[in-house]
């Protein structure tokens, strides 16, 4: 998977497209409008997407405690109402916290590092075949089937149809 | 721009009285050049005539996937036209000026045929005429792989079109310098270390050269896309802008890859002569093999890769922001796999 462009990346183009490639060629009122609400979905969805993950983690996390809480807090009263809110703290409320998700900033950065660090492998093997070291074929392959697979995950994951749209 | 197009061919018509233009509108497609169709009414003192144009003009240069001279295609395509007899429209000439039409341009003649050549294969309407007009490519791209470069080629301006050191002086100099081209410009184009199998992809070509061929004026985009037809014959090779002195098996290479992307079935035609490349071969003489295919399929995919990447990478790097360039990566990615599978990546299959 490529770290860059990121998502962000590609929702900041979007929005930018809109306004200098789709809206000043808009002759219609409403098709202005309907193109100014897509861009100010897309910016919330640049909001949403870096903080997700860690938001619904950290509420879920939270809920926990408020269902132990609320049961501890309303005590012993008697009826099915209470008795409802005793068992959803002995069950829900016992959940185990979640892990916080990585930083996606620092995920993508760990991941590039080890991507320039399979660049670099790959030269210095070039430099070792051409030498004549048999074996450095052996390690390349060792590189390429690690490699392999991402790309064919990568297009299907990343592509949309044949990705050929515009080229005619 | 109709009045900067009627200017240009009252210069190229200069006994006209008057030239109206009519139905000027872009044709939509292509990834490079920004490309217009339109029809001129010349009246002369004795006759008048309604001629269908072209006009093929330079995106601006920081958009610019791939950096061409419109001057360069225009001589070329003048020179095919005098010294061979390959099907090619006539270029009415070239205005290098951007106070023209905004960015450096050509005109040409619109050639008369069907550009829908999907219709000739898996059953289309045209199928009945798939085996001639696939003959008649064939031998268009013999003629054209071994015309005279001195003639094609007579100021040099196709030995390194580019710009990026190109070396056509020999069969190895011209593999060797496009490999140290390929090379030195990763680092321009790795937007994302992902991008690492395109270097891959030119080291392992250099440590694993083919035979030497002589070297020939190649089309560069030699696809299904960019022949027209009409009556069992190709009535225009277009898009020349990528032409360049190469190795021949360049063009064959990219025509079997952008068959299969295209859906198309040119390879497998004529029929009766085995196929494309057992036809090239019958006319050459050469036994281009088809293992000498799948290396020149790669090296045709860097060629046109190293600068779409390229002009990814500048996208990504914010020198402007055009949308086509973040579309891109689609396409790009799209190749990887069977990128992969022509470096015999284990675990990837074509």
């Amino acid at each position: 998977m490529n770290t860059q462009p990121s998502i962000d990346d590609l929702l900041a183009g979007i929005i930018i497209a809109i306004s200098d490639e789709i809206i000043p060629n808009l002759a219609n009122a409403k098709a202005y409008a309907t193109a100014s609400m897509m861009q100010s979905v897309l910016q919330e969805i640049r909001q949403l997407v870096p903080v997700y993950e860690t938001y619904l983690v950290d509420e879920h996390n939270d809920m926990t405690r408020v269902l132990r809480e609320t049961a501890a807090v309303l005590g012993s009263p008697t009826g099915a109402e209470a008795t409802r809110i005793h068992e959803r703290a002995a069950t829900l409320g016992q959940r185990a916290d979640l892990p916080t998700p990585l930083d996606p900033a620092v995920l993508a950065s760990a991941h590039r590092e080890l991507g320039t660090a399979l660049v670099d492998t790959i030269v210095d093997l070039d430099v070792l075949q051409r030498a004549g070291q048999a074996s450095a074929d052996a390690a390349l392959d060792i590189v390429r089937a690690h490699l392999g697979p991402r790309y064919v995950r990568d297009a299907q994951t990343i592509v949309a149809g044949s990705g050929m749209l515009g080229r005619g | 721009m109709e009045q900067q197009l009627i200017d240009f061919l009252m210069h190229t018509f200069p006994d006209a009285q008057s030239i109206t233009i009519e139905g000027l509108e872009p044709i939509p497609g292509g990834y490079s050049r920004e490309t217009f169709r339109f029809d001129a009414a010349v009246r002369w003192p004795d006759r008048s005539e309604r001629v269908a144009f072209i006009l093929r003009k330079d995106p601006p240069p920081q958009v610019s996937i791939l950096t061409t001279s419109r001057a360069v295609e225009h001589d070329l395509i003048e020179a095919v036209r005098e010294h061979t007899s390959v099907p090619v429209s006539k270029s009415y000439g070239h205005v290098m000026d951007a106070s023209v039409f905004g960015e450096p341009a050509m005109v040409l003649e619109r050639a008369h045929g069907s550009g829908a050549t999907s219709d000739l294969f898996n059953g289309g309407p045209d199928a009945d005429q798939a085996d001639d007009v696939v003959r008649h490519l064939c031998e268009a791209m013999v003629e054209l792989h071994t015309a005279d470069l001195t003639k094609l080629n007579p100021s040099d301006a196709l030995s390194d079109p580019r710009g990026v050191g190109i070396d056509t002086s020999s069969w190895d100099a011209y593999m060797d310098s496009t490999f140290e081209y390929y090379i030195n410009a990763y680092p321009s184009l790795a937007y994302d270390p992902s991008t690492v199998i395109l270097l891959d992809a030119a080291l392992t070509m250099r440590r694993n050269k083919p035979r030497p061929l002589s070297l020939a004026l190649v089309h560069g985009d030699f696809n299904p896309a960019n022949f027209l037809y009409h009556d069992g014959r190709v009535t225009a090779l277009i898009d020349w802008e990528n032409s360049r002195i190469g190795d021949p098996r360049e063009d064959l290479g990219w025509m079997t890859t952008m068959d299969v992307i295209s859906n198309t079935d040119v390879m497998s035609h004529p029929r009766d002569e085995g196929g494309f490349l057992a036809y090239y071969n019958k006319l050459t003489g050469w036994n281009i093999t088809p293992e000498e295919l799948d290396y020149f399929n790669l090296f045709g995919t860097l060629n046109i890769a190293v600068p779409v990447n390229a002009a990814v990478a500048r996208r990504l790097a914010n020198e402007h922001q055009t949308f086509l360039h973040l579309y891109l990566l689609q396409p790009s990615c799209a190749a990887l796999p069977s990128l992969a599978a022509m470096l015999n990546y284990p675990g990837v299959t074509a």
